[in-house]
């Protein structure tokens, strides 16, 4: 009876997805809460969300081939197919926020390789067909050192050029910090130790089967490792809010300012970083299942919300001559399409994990 | 190889906005949408205020930021110095308006000039359709369309795409003047080749003391401005506590 409510709401999320799809392509992304200044918004800040984690799953899943780490063996498979479900949910919204997708073809026929976003669709490409290929190496109950480490180099790349993609932006100096290569590869791990972490945590706790001590010494270890990363995390945040929110005096970060005082970044910063710290620095709760899923759901949350804070603190003011007629900072609240867009990819993803639990003995040990 | 730059004398211009009309007619530029346009500004508190106007476009920067990050070379330099857009390469992005400092890059959310595909009546059996309008003049879009326009870029970019001022290429090619440029009343707006030390732009460039947009970001763009509209004076004072 679960299984089919679950399956029945996962339906529905995919259904409103492909009506708002439909719509789009047909009508216009007039139907997103654009302006000629937001020109960026939820679909591509979701994209951010799922790509981030799946590169923080690819770290995670590399523990024991580039680290050595054997008792990370244990959730190796999850981690990895985790990772291409969350791949292919940052692949939907990825595709529904560019306005021409067919004309991707000419990153190949007309490549630019002083475009990070250039960079960026290759690594992807590579990355995807890898991820595959291990997964089926695994499956078959093998695993490949040398696509472990490429896997993982990839990782880093993806999550860093994203941080060169937004580093560019010399107009926008609230996207331009330069830490962002490392706060990227940095969020990505807690969000993929997040991502993991639940659905680890739901599985075990629904499915019935008895955890064994080793593994529950794992995703204690774990859930350990999140709290950290999101402690770390929070102080970098907190810098960001310092350096570019509160002692800049620069007009361009005007936009960060207003964000401070936003619900994305007041979820981000409080439910998404400091409550998943604090309930991660409890040891007692940290060994509860209840104590688990609910810091890894909260970072996941925050982090969501995060990356919506982060893109937006890029396009709310707007720059040049579209200022004319306009406030200094235009306000942002998504459409109906855009937030079925976002839960077309986590429904996506959401619906090929789950099927792969079913289906591909994600539990299993390779060799 | 001719550098196409363009010098905007503020003291001749009077703020009419001719140059934003010819170019929409001259590129079929759709509604909502600026490829020439304008800022401005006012200064000073009440009783003591004064307008500023400053006529914008494409700078056509010589480090263009938009061409940097474009994936697909969509957005790409000319020879000439002319930042040109493919709309068949676009992917839409938009990368390059996070890019673009001077915000004079716009994305076709829908389909363009949606007002003229319009089949009501204005008025009910008296006027006609905007789309029979459209019709009836045997145009593409608008009644206005400019077939000329095709010649290096689609006369109206489609969905999904950006587009922006490409400096009327298709009229230099044919050397003639930019839209812009031969619609000013005041001639306030003056073409020509950066690399011809003759050229009027030149001329100007080494009389007056230019300005750029935002020189700071380092772009270098190709249009400059020199001089200020300023009809006021003032009594001789070295103001007081």
């Amino acid at each position: 009876m679960k299984s089919r409510l679950w399956f029945g709401l996962l339906c529905i999320g995919i259904v409103l997805g492909l009506y708002a799809t439909f719509k789009v392509y047909t009508v216009g992304f007039g139907l997103y809460a654009k302006t000629d200044v937001l020109v960026w918004t939820l679909p591509l800040s979701t994209y951010i969300f799922f790509s981030l984690t799946s590169a923080g799953l690819a770290f995670v899943s590399s523990i024991p081939v580039v680290f050595g780490i054997k008792r990370y063996e244990a959730i190796e498979k999850r981690a990895l197919y985790l990772e291409i479900a969350v791949l292919i949910g940052s692949f939907v919204c990825l595709l529904l926020h560019l306005g021409s997708p067919l004309a991707v073809i000419y990153i190949f026929l007309s490549p630019n390789p002083s475009s990070p976003l250039w960079w960026l669709a290759v690594l992807y490409i590579l990355y995807f067909v890898l991820l595959l290929s291990a997964f089926w190496g695994i499956h078959k109950g093998k695993i490949s050192k040398p696509l472990g480490v490429i896997i993982f180099l990839i990782a880093i790349g993806t999550s860093t050029t994203l941080g060169w993609l937004l580093g560019m932006t010399d107009a926008r100096p609230a996207l331009n910090a330069s830490f962002f290569s490392v706060y990227f590869p940095l969020t990505g791990f807690t969000s993929g130790l997040g991502a993991l972490l639940l659905v680890s945590m739901v599985y075990a706790h629904f499915s019935g089967r008895e955890v064994t001590e080793d593994r529950s010494a794992l995703y204690n270890e774990l859930a350990r490792i999140m709290g950290i990363f999101a402690g770390m995390v929070l102080v970098i945040f907190l810098w960001r809010t310092i350096s570019g929110g509160i002692s800049s005096t620069a007009v361009e970060y005007r936009a960060f300012k207003h964000m401070i005082g936003s619900i994305p970044y007041n979820i981000e910063l409080w439910l998404g970083l400091a409550v998943p710290t604090l309930l991660m620095l409890v040891p007692s709760i940290r060994a509860t299942v209840w104590g688990k899923i609910t810091a890894s759901a909260l970072v996941l949350v925050g982090m969501f919300f995060g990356r919506l804070e982060f893109v937006l603190s890029g396009v709310v003011r707007p720059l040049g001559q579209m200022l004319e007629g306009r406030p200094e900072i235009v306000s942002y609240v998504p459409t109906i399409y855009e937030v079925f867009v976002a839960l077309f990819g986590l429904s996506a993803m959401l619906m090929l994990y789950t099927l792969g639990e079913r289906y591909l003995r994600l539990d299993a040990v390779p060799e | 190889m001719p550098r196409y730059a363009m010098v905007i004398d503020l003291q001749r211009c009077v703020g009419c906005g001719s140059c934003s009309i010819s170019c929409r007619n001259e590129n079929n530029v759709s509604e909502g949408f600026y490829w020439s346009h304008k800022i401005t500004e006012t200064s000073g508190t009440f009783p003591n205020v004064r307008y500023h106007y400053i006529p914008t476009l494409c700078n056509h920067c010589t480090n263009a930021p938009c061409v940097r990050g474009c994936p697909t070379r969509a957005m790409h330099k000319l020879e000439n110095g002319i930042t040109m857009h493919d709309p068949k390469k676009c992917i839409g992005c938009r990368y390059c308006m996070i890019n673009c400092p001077y915000g004079v890059i716009y994305f076709n959310w829908k389909d363009p000039h949606t007002n003229w595909k319009d089949k009501r009546e204005l008025i009910k059996g008296v006027t006609s359709s905007p789309a029979e309008e459209v019709k009836k003049l045997d145009a593409r879009g608008v009644p206005y369309y400019n077939p000329h326009r095709d010649a290096t870029l689609p006369g109206i970019r489609p969905k999904g795409v950006v587009e922006k001022c490409t400096l009327c290429d298709h009229r230099i090619k044919e050397d003639k003047l930019p839209r812009c440029v031969e619609a000013c009343p005041a001639d306030a707006r003056i073409f020509g080749d950066l690399n011809d030390p003759k050229s009027q732009v030149n001329n100007l460039l080494g009389k007056f003391r230019p300005f750029r947009l935002k020189e700071a970001q380092g772009t270098e763009p190709a249009v400059f401005y020199i001089r200020d509209f300023s009809s006021a004076g003032y009594p001789r004072t070295k103001g007081g506590i």
